[in-house]
């Protein structure tokens, strides 16, 4: 192909070449080749440094292709004609091999990608000798008036090769030495705005735009830690608290532990929670504990949870209804339904009532006595940002699942947000910690000052267990199963009573059903 | 000479092979390598064979190795196939589902037993560009390779209308996609032919399709339409859809009137048409080499450019969604990204956890087990999305709906994988059988 330029368009060429040889390089450089060469062929001139190797056109108005695939990868040697890339435009697939000898510097684009027509797409470190055609029509960018001259020089050329398409073959690659190359812009990573719904539901949350933050995930992914990281940046000055990772604040990460040398102790002041939190365990640990704990059947509530989950998902939605159920309302209610019946648990101990009038007495005998309340206010043991939180839900004896579940959802969303009210943490009369949210079987949980009773709840699995139908009972079935840690003050109440109203807590989650029967 | 053993098994089994071919066999004194006539200026040859990746390959062998002024026609017939192009999608342009199940057998084979099971459908991806079409007996594929000087893409393409011409067909003309279409009554065009082309430094390469007298033309609408469609945005080619129309005459008369007009084009140098056998084609090692290749699913499906599959609008892709929710769990929501057949990144929400978790991470948890993950091998949904979740998860309704998308039929049919399909499907072929090296040559 090359042997079939005229030889006008050579001498163009030439010309071309030789006003910006003239124009670019200076006095410095001297004119290498006299017009009376411009005929010869193999005008070469030995090239060094990278040069960026414009895709050129492959006819037919074509302004970008596919890159399909890359046949070469950086610090590949090519000779003249190894195939470079193949690329896809409309109906056909074209092959592109290079033009020079050398090493490939860098890809301008990943398959995959469209790669414009007439900018560079390969930077090659020429080390062979360039024939002069391939110079061709030099674009300087510099000076446009250059480049109106070189464009228009591309233009009469085109006449000049056969009216056919052309092929990677007759490709001119144009040598730029002085084009500057633009950066790519920083392009946020691909999957920026492909964050995970856990992501995502946490920057709502925490009302934040998730493509402020830079992701430091996969591919600029955004994750938890990015949001927390740019939350405690905007929100710096108001509270020290730490992020939803475990880690306390002001302790070293595991690897400056590792390099640290000798102990080192940074004393840390604790935050209005942990101050609280402080408090009131150590009132509570005038409370004699004990644990009794159980393993519950879950599987009825299981399915029932899903029966009635779907039934919510058809269902219109009213003001202020939750969509889907969890299983704490659930579990909240059977409480609620063994406290009419065991109403010890929802009392408090009051030790100091008469003690003030009495003490003039020197009597020192503070009489305890046992305070009965008529409301189940339960609390929920919540895990925020801040800290550990309990929330009330007053009065469940009047609620149904659907109200103690919305309950607990607007409770839930306010301790996330920090904004708890203070009546909505007041007047519990008896607590449930939900720690299965996170992990754990078995707990001892530390009953709440002005309680008697908590209810520890561990994580649900799966387990083989002997089926109950009779007449089967050497078959093994799948059974969902939870364990209830139940701790409560033994000053006022004995292992028969609280192990009776776990009994009526069990029966009722293991055999949801019941609830029907008690309905007004 | 009589034909030795294992050529008269061989020319038996060709003429077994459905549907039977209108392009003859090689008689014994033919049987020389076609490669023979390589460097002459003019070829003509047609294939004996009917299948589409042997074909494929042989004219990929033939663009490669001819000699670069040469000219040459190559004419060929595929047995049932979808050929989608080089850079497109099989699960966007394909009913993956739909493929699986074949063609109804036929009846005009009276009484063979090979006439009562479904015929399969090849999918094959060819290298060169352009869109999806579905080749069978009743369609002739023509193909010219040429110097790039010589190149242009309509002119074979009017070749073709002039041979339709003297075969009496009226109305056809190349358009400005440079297919070849059939102007029917005032206003109804439909096309009859589609063009591909592949353009490498030395060569140029036109292939098309011609609509002859294909039985099945009311049911490429189906195979060609994914029900993962509306849910997959892709890069790459997408197709263009036209109505289409047989042209109505004879295989052989077809390829007897292109070669006359391919004559007239260029002169009668090109001596005889050498009609190129299916055990002379496998005897070069370079067609075997391009037709393991074509035969792999890695080039298959693993070639597919990067494409996202999601459930509900995103940014990249706002159209909108069919109805789903009356198959899935509540609040489903899955998005893949995928590129070259493996999973970049997933996410996936909505699944009913059996455990006493915080659904969000789990979803976390089992969208990250799936990257990596490739979907041409995945044999069940279900058993993907149990395996990739740490605690028990109800996914048989997601499972079933992502197995509808991808094509997949869980082993309780035969099925599996889309990759195992082609597989299995390719080895039941003379060319599989040959490539698992069953049949010696």
């Amino acid at each position: 192909m090359f042997w079939s330029h005229s030889s006008r368009a050579v001498r163009q060429q030439w010309r071309v070449y030789r006003g910006l040889g003239r124009r670019a390089a200076g006095p410095s450089l001297p004119l290498p080749l006299s017009p009376s060469m411009a005929r010869a062929f193999h005008a070469a001139r030995p090239l060094l440094a990278v040069k960026p190797v414009l895709l050129a056109d492959i006819g037919e108005g074509i302004v970008e292709c596919e890159i399909i695939q890359w046949f070469v990868e950086p610090g590949a040697r090519v000779e003249e004609f190894s195939p470079l890339c193949e690329v896809q435009s409309d109906k056909a697939s074209v092959e592109i091999t290079s033009r020079f000898a050398g090493v490939v510097q860098k890809l301008h684009y990943d398959a995959g990608e469209m790669a414009k027509v007439g900018k560079p797409f390969v930077d090659i470190d020429i080390q062979g000798d360039a024939k002069e055609e391939d110079l061709g029509a030099l674009v300087a960018p510099e000076t446009p008036p250059q480049q109106q001259e070189s464009k228009s020089k591309t233009t009469t050329q085109a006449p000049v090769r056969p009216p056919a398409e052309e092929t990677a073959a007759a490709q001119v690659a144009i040598l730029t030495e002085h084009e500057t190359q633009s950066a790519p812009p920083k392009v946020k990573g691909k999957h920026a705005s492909l964050a995970t719904p856990a992501v995502r539901h946490l920057s709502k949350e925490l009302n934040v735009d998730i493509s402020e933050i830079d992701g430091t995930g996969r591919d600029g992914r955004v994750l938890k830690e990015d949001i927390h990281k740019f939350v405690g940046g905007r929100d710096a000055p108001a509270t020290q608290a730490p992020s939803a990772a475990p880690s306390a604040t002001g302790a070293l990460t595991p690897s400056e532990a590792l390099a640290a040398g000798p102990q080192q102790e940074t004393p840390v002041a604790l935050t209005r929670t942990q101050e609280m939190m402080f408090k009131a365990m150590t009132r509570s640990l005038t409370i004699p504990h004990f644990l009794y704990a159980d393993e519950v059947d879950f599987t009825s509530l299981v399915e029932l949870r899903g029966r009635l989950n779907r039934v919510l998902s058809k269902a219109g939605l009213s003001d202020g209804q939750v969509s889907k159920l969890s299983y704490l309302p659930f579990i909240i209610k059977a409480v609620s339904m063994s406290l009419y019946k065991y109403p010890v648990l929802n009392a408090r101990v009051d030790v100091d009532s008469a003690s003030a009038a009495n003490n003039n007495n020197n009597n020192n005998t503070n009489k305890p006595t046992l305070v009965l309340r008529s409301q189940h206010n339960i609390g929920v043991a919540m895990d925020t940002p801040s800290g550990l939180l309990v929330p009330v839900i007053k009065n469940v004896g009047s609620l149904n699942i659907l109200g103690i579940a919305a309950e607990l959802a607007r409770l839930q969303a306010l301790a996330v947000a920090g904004r708890l009210a203070p009546q909505d943490m007041a007047g519990g009369t008896i607590t449930v910690s939900n720690i299965g949210n996170i992990g754990g079987t078995y707990l001892s949980p530390v009953v709440v000052e002005r309680e008697v009773a908590i209810l520890g709840i561990g994580r649900m699995r799966t387990v083989p267990a002997f089926s109950t139908v009779p007449g089967e009972e050497d078959r093994v079935v799948r059974r969902q199963v939870t364990n209830f840690s139940w701790c409560a003050d033994h000053r006022v109440v004995d292992g028969a009573t609280l192990a009776r109203a776990a009994e009526v807590v069990r029966s009722i989650v293991e055999e949801p059903d019941v609830m029907v029967m008690h309905l007004r | 000479m009589a034909l030795p053993s294992c050529l008269k098994a061989f020319t038996r089994r060709i003429s077994n092979s459905s549907p039977k071919p209108h392009l003859t066999c090689p008689s014994p004194t033919e049987i020389r390598r076609y490669t023979q006539h390589l460097s002459r200026p003019l070829q003509i040859y047609r294939s004996a064979s009917t299948d589409p990746y042997l074909n494929l390959s042989i004219e990929h062998h033939l663009l490669q190795r001819s000699h670069p002024d040469s000219t040459i026609l190559f004419l060929y017939a595929n047995r049932p196939s979808v050929v989608i192009g080089r850079n497109q999608n099989p699960w966007l342009e394909v009913n993956l589902g739909a493929l699986r199940q074949g063609l109804p057998p036929t009846q005009d084979e009276r009484g063979e037993e090979t006439a009562r099971k479904n015929t399969p459908i090849a999918l094959v991806r060819r290298r060169s560009g352009g869109g999806t079409v579905f080749h069978d007996a009743g369609n002739t594929n023509y193909s010219v390779i040429c110097p790039p000087p010589a190149f242009d893409r309509d002119k074979h393409a009017e070749m073709v209308v002039r041979a339709l011409g003297r075969l009496g067909v009226a109305g056809v003309r190349v358009n400005e996609r440079h297919d070849i279409v059939m102007d029917v009554d005032t206003n109804k065009t439909f096309k009859v032919s589609g063009s591909a082309y592949k353009l490498t430094r030395a060569r140029s390469l036109h292939h098309g399709t011609c609509l002859l007298r294909s039985e099945n033309l009311g049911r490429v609408s189906g195979l060609l339409r994914s029900p993962a469609e509306a849910f997959i945005k892709a890069r790459g080619v997408e197709s263009v859809r036209s109505p289409i129309r047989n042209v109505g005459v004879d295989g052989e008369a077809f390829v007897d009137a292109v070669v006359g007009e391919f004559r007239n084009m260029y002169g009668d140098g090109a001596g005889r048409e050498v009609v190129v056998g299916e055990e002379e084609a496998l005897a070069s090692e370079e067609v075997v080499k391009g037709l393991r290749e074509l035969t792999s699913p890695d080039w298959i499906f693993g070639q597919t450019p990067q494409f996202t599959f999601s459930t509900h609008p995103t940014e990249d892709d706002p159209r909108e969604r069919p109805e789903i929710a009356h198959a899935l769990p509540y609040d489903f929501h899955a998005q893949f990204t995928v590129r070259h057949g493996e999973i970049q990144s997933a996410a996936i929400a909505g699944l009913e956890y059996h455990d006493f978790v915080d659904a969000a991470s789990q979803d976390e948890i089992l969208s990250n087990a799936l990257v990596k993950q490739r979907v041409h091998y995945i044999k069940d949904w279900s058993t993907t999305l149990t395996r990739a979740s740490p605690v028990p998860v109800d996914v048989d309704d997601a499972g079933e709906f992502l197995n509808h998308m991808f094509g997949i039929r869980p082993p309780a049919d035969k099925g599996g994988a889309v990759a195992e399909l082609m597989t299995g499907m390719i080895s039941d072929t003379v060319v599989g059988e040959f490539l698992n090296g069953n049949i010696d040559l």
